[in-house]
């Protein structure tokens, strides 16, 4: 049997997505690939909804 | 002095921090200790009555007496990515990094051991009901017969996950939902379960406390919401976050938590009912900001900022000279 709270569960969001920015080990910043820092870019972090509060993550549960 | 940033490569909220110190021209380390033996070394050395100890990461250097804070961010598992990675040398690195961290002088945002204590929700409810936050009726069983009863009081009940950490085999999300009235509580006994009575709220607040500063945001919840719809991070957003002005009661309570919780930082979940009435949900230690700076414009990361780059302030303790080099 299954504990009662496993009964409110559904599949993770499995984000397949790919950042579009690396990270820069001399800046210790993402850098996109035109140059500019990820974190400047709203839209993209929106779009990717990295910054979000997001439940499921497999490493960390402080969201 | 270097502020030292415990987190992943991938952390672009990390980053926003990162601007920040550098626009102020703080020295900045950033590792993850998934790395340590593969891209971050470490040494230490206690002679004489003297303890000194170095740390490398990407070509830079930095002294351990040389930090003057550390941001624990989102770290990786000490030597995740180490070229034979094992639970023994996770717990070799894990005892290596933190433990000379430990000796040193930093003032932690937030410190491990406050971390791991701020985790545990039941110990949440509680330090939130000490420092006079309102607390909705709360459960945490694995009696059938207690969460029935504690059904009969509340009717109206939301379960959530004790921990707040999701199963992972397979992945799945636990939101918290609203429990139907005819619910079967007979597998509550199979794991401990969290039932709380349903605040009808009428807005989510996020409150992001950084040292004395506390940002509040604020989303309404949509007119056509369903009553079901009861986890922010799961309904469709409704309109942006917006700063919101923090009830002066509510502000002292959670001055107060941080402080017995011995916190630097933390983003509190309220539930604001119809009565403009706060609702203590959560604190999480270590909670996102980039959503509600982006949408709100709050200066949450140049606060951190200002806190990791601060001496002086309450919490601190004094760090030797700086010595840290780049290189």
């Amino acid at each position: 049997m299954q504990p009662f709270t496993l009964n409110y569960a559904r599949p993770a969001v499995q984000l397949d997505v790919t950042a579009p920015y690396a990270y820069d080990s001399g800046l210790q910043l993402n850098v996109l690939p035109d140059g500019r820092i990820a974190a400047t870019d709203h839209a993209t972090l929106r779009a990717l909804g990295t910054t979000t509060s997001t439940a499921g993550s497999k490493t960390h549960f402080d969201d | 002095m270097t502020v030292l940033i415990l987190t992943s490569e991938e952390d672009v909220t990390a980053d926003m921090v990162v601007l920040r110190l550098r626009e102020a021209g703080v020295p900045v380390v950033r590792l993850d200790p998934a790395d340590l033996t593969n891209g971050v070394a470490l040494s230490g050395e206690y002679v004489r009555g003297a303890c000194r100890g170095h740390l490398s990461v990407g070509g830079r250097l930095v002294s351990m007496s040389g930090l003057r804070s550390v941001w624990v961010r989102r770290p990786g598992v000490p030597a995740a990515r180490a070229a034979h990675p094992s639970a023994w040398l996770t717990e070799e690195s894990a005892q290596a990094l933190y433990g000379m961290l430990r000796a040193t002088g930093a003032r932690w945002m937030n410190h491990p051991d406050a971390a791991r204590r701020a985790r545990h929700k039941p110990w949440q409810l509680h330090l939130a009901q000490q420092v006079g936050l309102a607390v909705p009726a709360t459960l945490i069983t694995t009696f059938p017969q207690a969460a029935r009863e504690f059904a009969e009081r509340f009717p109206d009940l939301v379960v959530k996950p004790v921990s707040g950490a999701h199963p992972q085999e397979p992945p799945r999300a636990v939101p918290t939902s609203r429990v139907a009235p005819d619910a079967d509580f007979s597998t509550v006994a199979f794991g401990p379960t969290l039932l709380q009575r349903r605040v009808a709220k009428r807005a989510d607040i996020r409150l992001t406390a950084v040292g004395d500063t506390l940002l509040a945001a604020r989303m309404p919840v949509a007119p056509d919401a369903h009553p079901d719809e009861v986890d922010v991070r799961f309904a469709p957003a409704s309109s942006p976050w917006a700063p919101v002005d923090v009830p002066p009661r509510v502000a002292e309570g959670v001055s107060r938590y941080l402080r017995e919780a011995e916190l630097a930082y933390g983003a509190f979940d309220f539930a604001e009912d119809a009565d403009g009435i706060w609702w203590f949900l959560e604190c999480n230690q270590s909670g996102q900001f980039g959503f509600v700076e982006m949408d709100t414009g709050q200066p949450i990361a140049a606060t951190i900022a200002r806190w990791l780059a601060g001496a002086g302030e309450p919490g601190h303790a004094g760090a030797d000279a700086d010595r840290s080099t780049a290189s």
